[in-house]
């Protein structure tokens, strides 16, 4: 995503919190397999 | 890491999967998910104020189903124009409108008519009358070049095929120096090609 938004023309692109939003739903277990979290992106858009 | 469509994927299903998923979310919240939903989920786990949202209309928080938290990246300026995409029944939406106040505006964007409903009602039961709540998706906002301050989004963007276009259509709206609050999930491990291809996976 970072790289997504890097792309775009972006700048400051940086992940600020990270979040286990899927603790405690039925697909706990695959979210943990694969490392699956909710992130905060935080950016701003380039130009002037 | 950003995960990529494959070639192949029938974006019009994943679409109509989303649009019917997450009206379900804004007509019965209570119902069977395999994500979170509702206010105390948005408290506990996300770090959302208690109070602030217990000062939204249960009608809109109940059908909350973030997964990060974009207001907890920085403070939205009083008299910005803000703007959430997918802003589904409105929690962040309403957020940002007390935030603005006044003399900002905050302009909801989602594709899914039972979530907008939601979000127009709960502006009106709350007497925010800046906020406007329009039809449209990621890809393809209904908002003029470089008008907006600040772009919040929550849960969206892993929901849409086509990400460089979606983060594309963010920059466009966006003025100089505006800034992107996004929440959304990354994924920490490889994908199996049948997992890329599991629809069921895209829409939760």
């Amino acid at each position: 995503m970072i790289d997504v938004f890097a792309s775009a023309g972006f700048t400051q692109v940086a992940l600020t919190q990270r979040y286990d939003c899927f603790d405690g739903t039925s697909k706990e277990s695959t979210a943990r397999r694969y490392r699956v979290q909710g992130v905060n992106l935080s950016a701003v858009r380039a130009g002037s | 890491m950003a995960v990529m469509c494959p070639v192949d994927f029938d974006k019009a299903r994943l679409r109509a999967e989303v649009q019917t998923m997450y009206a379900r979310v804004a007509t019965a919240p209570d119902g069977t998910f395999h994500f979170h939903r509702g206010p105390a989920y948005a408290a506990t786990r996300l770090g959302y104020d208690h109070n602030e949202l217990a000062a939204l209309p249960l009608e809109v928080t109940s059908s909350f189903a973030g997964v990060a938290n974009p207001h907890a990246i920085g403070a939205i300026p009083a008299g910005a124009v803000v703007v959430d995409v997918g802003c589904g029944a409105g929690t962040d939406l309403l957020l940002a409108a007390r935030r603005v106040g006044p003399t900002g505006r905050a302009i909801g964007v989602d594709m899914t008519e039972a979530m907008r409903k939601r979000a127009i009602e709960g502006a009106a039961r709350c007497g925010l009358t800046n906020v406007e709540v329009r039809a449209g998706d990621a890809t393809r906002l209904p908002l003029d070049d470089r008008s907006v301050d600040v772009v919040i989004s929550n849960g969206v963007l892993n929901l849409v095929p086509d990400k460089e276009r979606a983060v594309a259509e963010i920059a466009r709206v966006l003025k100089p120096g505006g800034r992107a609050q996004i929440g959304d999930i990354v994924i920490g491990e490889v994908l199996s090609d049948d997992s890329l291809r599991d629809i069921d996976l895209w829409t939760g």
